[in-house]
């Protein structure tokens, strides 16, 4: 039987907590030093933060790695100063709004431009993002079917995803960037007369497809990964997801197959800097450097490797000219600008009050 | 006894009866356990042992992972020692002190149990989110607390709040003051009392909350991926990090961690177990 | 105690301070030194759980009931509500049931393995329930020995209805039997022989006289399961699937409302699933704190 020194345990335990309790307070809001304007010293190990949309884990692990290039070469550049990047991953649209909500990310890498724009419009960020090089887009990617081994439901167009009895697996527009790249995709191809059954220029048709599509919807995964897992796990007839999650699935050994169809969206990516975050953490020269060498030939190539996207020149993405790898040629490939742009498919045609898909998801849970 | 194998048309003997019954019941407890609690823990075995050595050893030398760990022990300690101490001062107030409205005091000690961890998870948001209760005054002196470690440590105190305080105040009430009455009469201080009557006294019960505790920390998920902002290397506590891992396709070494987390817990259990007996056997005096 | 009352005691076995007039000081003294305790303990309940807790009721009644119904009629808010109540039901009902057979077994039979299943009994109390969830996975998932025989055969464990409800039975198992076994022990086997021998059969004997006593147990073991699976989430989310009406429960939900930044929802379904497991733990104490010590 032990005896406790109950009196000099208790004092020590609580002194330990207190000091465990004030060091991890302070490298946490040392870490993520908030609020004070002041001049900038620049620290021997800036913190960069990265908040990313929840597939390109893969290619900004390898680009942001402490042995990768641009760590490497700032460093040389600027007397030792080592960089340390840090990344939270998760649904665009929730990570945008998380950096509205006071996430501090100085860099944000997100799955489509409205997501951006969400936090353009709350003021963190306060330049032209989209006049920097490529529109801001760092890679390009397609819509595609992921389905069962030998394809047994005879999936190769989007009215084939409108069948009656249909299991389709895609994420929650709300909380999910390519749950919006899916649908604008269906609404495109089917707008531009590309699908069998539904005439070109036609909204109402547009929404009928739509409604079939989402009758056949009854998931709410939290992103495109949930999906895939969803589907790997055996579940649903068909998922729809990104050209590259698709390969990096095959490429763990996945035997699903993945379907592109004749006509599809290109899924263009942009990354920006956030501004407000950047400046108050002293970073923002870092920021824009990083943000500067995503467009260089060195991370084109590891976000065709590592990420399994298309270039960022549209021509090579429809012909499937990799920087470094080969994809399939895409018949018919267009962009969110050829169908009205974004701003008119969120306010109005699609996502809008009376958008197609508005009217669609409510009649198809009606 | 005997009788019976003469009242009823003999099928089995008596005694044969009694072993098949035992046997039975023994069986299925032996096979619903069995089933629903060993077969899982050999399943994480075999496919952490899968994983094969390299993988071991990249995720130990993962600075993510390492930091995981760090993060998640200091988060458990903190809440522990916090909860502790104020569990007793609570199971004092609660055993000892008879005040209108400690009826109420006891409800709310208890409701942490009844609430889900996602629901705590909401609470910080709406305490210290956007347009929270708190939020201004906090960001007004540049303090974060969610996406930052500071809400980890809030969530996870306020889920482990019951448990030293529903394991010690039965054994005071069950004590009674008459030994610390006794200590008062002959000299004693409040604090001397305590430490040296009072203490010993709930030694067994307040080692069992606190190994309860400790494991309830230690796992916590559900609030803290509410509120962490899950940055890896900086906000992810260990648990988040097996998350990520199977989000992010690399089921292998999330099942490394996971057998990780459950080896420790394995151990806290010999804790737990030997805490609960001497308990028992306390109460039982 | 006799060791450590012995080391206050002085030689002169008069007290230590003289009598009468710091009588009164003493009193007032004690009267302090327990408000300061009160207070301490009300603060610290009151600013960490009434406070937060209050902050999720508000939120979801803030708008009356109007608002509160209109919450939950989000979609999936029904479905998520009525799976999590089918299901927590369901594992409360078996592990009533088998986590009872387990307890008797403990309490009555000595056979070869009673300690190992005692301590197999605990480890739902230790082990993180998102390794619950993972270890599941490594079980049946589809890249396992076991989950491949049963896909095979058409059967989906993970990610189905099936993964869940052993999830629930997983991390709810200790509580009936932790709750039955102590009162097990403390029933007198006189009874239950005096009707053996009277000629009862086991069953009979169990059902009229042993059962009788166990019923509050069983009964607030089973409730506290309730409680706990219906806001289970870390064992849950990882074998989820989140397919509505199936495999998406009430806290999986809750979590998809927090980052569809639905707060009003959210508090609302929080506050319904929280109302709900409160009831039940307050009745489960009463239940259990009533039996003879």
């Amino acid at each position: 039987m032990f005896r406790l020194r109950t009196r000099h345990t208790a004092i020590a335990l609580s002194l330990l907590a207190l000091l465990t309790a004030a060091c991890s307070a302070s490298s946490a809001t040392s870490t993520s030093a908030t609020g004070s304007t002041g001049s900038c010293m620049p620290g021997d190990n800036p913190v960069v933060t990265l908040a990313g949309y929840s597939n390109v884990y893969d290619a900004y692990g390898k680009l942001t790695a402490s042995s990768g290039t641009f760590v490497g070469d700032w460093k040389n550049a600027h007397n030792g100063q080592s960089v340390i990047f840090q990344a939270s991953y998760g649904g665009s649209t929730t990570q945008a709004q998380n950096v509205v909500n006071g996430f501090p990310a100085d860099i944000v890498a997100l799955s489509l431009d409205p997501d951006v724009q969400l936090i353009q419009v709350a003021g963190l960020i306060t330049h032209d993002w989209q006049s920097g090089r490529d529109h801001g887009y760092v890679g390009t990617s397609v819509v595609v079917f992921e389905v069962r081994p030998g394809n047994p439901k005879h999936i190769e167009n989007w009215d084939d995803l409108a069948q009656p009895g249909l299991q389709i697996l895609t994420p929650d527009p709300a909380q999910s960037g390519g749950a919006r790249w899916n649908i604008v995709a269906a609404y495109g191809a089917a707008m531009r007369g590309e699908v069998p059954g539904y005439q070109a220029n036609d909204p109402a048709d547009a929404q009928r497809l739509l409604e079939g599509i989402f009758s056949n919807v009854s998931v709410m995964d939290k992103s495109a990964n949930d999906s895939l897992k969803n589907f790997q796990a055996g579940n649903g007839d068909v998922a729809i997801t990104y050209e590259y999650a698709a390969l990096a699935a095959q490429k763990s050994g996945d035997e699903n197959e993945m379907v592109i169809p004749a006509s599809t969206v290109a899924i263009q990516t942009p990354v920006a800097v956030v501004d407000k975050n950047a400046e108050s953490h002293c970073v923002k020269d870092i920021a824009d450097a990083f943000v500067e060498y995503l467009h260089s030939d060195e991370a084109k190539g590891i976000f065709d490797t590592v990420g399994f996207e298309r270039p960022v020149d549209l021509e090579a993405a429809q012909a499937g000219q990799g920087v470094e790898s080969t994809f399939a040629p895409i018949t018919d490939l267009f962009t969110t600008d050829d169908i009205g742009g974004w701003d008119e498919l969120t306010d109005t045609t699609v996502f809008g009050p009376d958008g197609a898909f508005t009217k669609a998801q409510a009649a198809a849970q009606g | 006894m005997s009788t019976q194998g003469e009242l009823r048309p003999a099928r089995l003997s008596a005694p044969t009866r009694k072993r098949l019954v035992h046997g039975g019941l023994i069986a299925v407890a032996l096979v619903y356990v069995g089933t629903l609690v060993l077969a899982p823990l050999v399943g994480i075995t075999w496919a952490a042992t899968r994983a094969g050595w390299h993988t071991w050893s990249a995720t130990f030398a993962d600075p993510t992972a390492r930091h995981a760990y760090v993060l998640t022990g200091v988060i458990t300690l903190v809440t522990v020692v916090v909860t502790a101490i104020l569990g007793v001062v609570v199971a004092l107030v609660l055993s000892r002190d008879l005040f209108p409205g400690r009826g109420l005091l006891s409800a709310v000690a208890d409701l942490p149990i009844a609430i889900s961890p996602v629901i705590v998870g909401l609470m910080a948001v709406l305490l210290f989110g956007t347009g929270g209760w708190f939020e201004s005054w906090f960001s007004a002196r540049g303090i974060r607390i969610l996406f930052a470690v500071p809400s980890i440590a809030i969530v996870t105190l306020f889920i482990c709040i019951p448990f030293v305080i529903r394991e010690v105040t039965p054994i005071l009430q069950e004590l009674g003051t008459e030994e610390e009455q006794a200590a008062k009469t002959l000299g004693a201080t409040s604090l001397q009392t305590f430490f040296r009557v009072t203490l010993p006294n709930i030694r067994w019960g307040l080692l069992y909350g606190i190994a309860l505790s400790t494991a309830r920390a230690i796992g916590e998920v559900g609030a803290v991926v509410v509120v962490s902002g899950l940055i890896a290397g900086q906000t992810e506590t260990a648990t988040l990090f097996i998350l990520r891992a199977f989000d992010q396709f690399h089921d292998e070494t999330g099942y490394v961690v996971a057998l990780t987390l459950a080896m420790v817990s394995i151990v806290l259990l010999a804790g737990i177990e030997i805490f609960k007996h001497r308990e028992e056997k306390e109460l039982s005096r | 105690m006799q060791e450590q009352v012995g080391t206050l005691v002085r030689e002169d076995p008069r007290p230590a301070k003289p009598a009468a007039g710091s009588r009164a000081r003493q009193v007032a003294r004690a009267a302090m030194g327990r408000w300061s305790l009160r207070s301490v303990a009300l603060l610290y309940l009151g600013l960490m759980v009434a406070l937060p807790t209050a902050a999720v009721v508000i939120r979801g009644f803030g708008g009356g009931l109007a608002a509160l119904k209109e919450a939950l009629d989000a979609p999936g808010a029904h479905q998520a509500l009525m799976l999590s109540v089918g299901l927590a039901a369901l594992t409360a009902v078996i592990n009533a049931v088998l986590g009872t057979v387990v307890a008797y077994v403990l309490v009555r039979y000595r056979f070869v393995g009673r300690g190992v299943l005692s301590t197999l009994v605990d480890i739902p109390f230790a082990v993180p329930t998102l390794v619950t969830g993972v270890m599941l996975v490594a079980l049946y998932g589809p890249n396992s020995l076991v989950g491949g025989f049963f896909i095979d055969h058409g059967f989906q464990i993970i990610f189905a209805r099936p993964g869940i409800l052993l999830a629930l039975l997983f991390v709810t198992l200790p509580l009936v039997v932790r709750t039955v076994q102590p009162v097990l022990h403390q029933l007198d086997l006189a009874e239950e022989e005096a009707a053996r021998v009277l000629g009862a059969s086991r069953w009979v004997t169990f059902r009229k006289v042993v059962l009788p006593h166990l019923r509050s147990a069983v009964v607030a073991g089973g409730l506290l399961s309730f409680a706990r699976a219906i806001g289970e989430y870390g064992a849950v989310v990882i074998l989820s699937g989140n397919l509505l009406n199936k495999t998406l429960t009430a806290p999986v939900f809750i979590y998809q409302l927090i980052s569809d930044f639905k707060p009003d929802a959210a508090a609302a379904v929080a506050t319904l699933l929280f109302g709900l497991s409160f009831t039940l733990v307050l009745v489960t104490e009463r239940l259990t704190r009533g039996r003879p010590a």
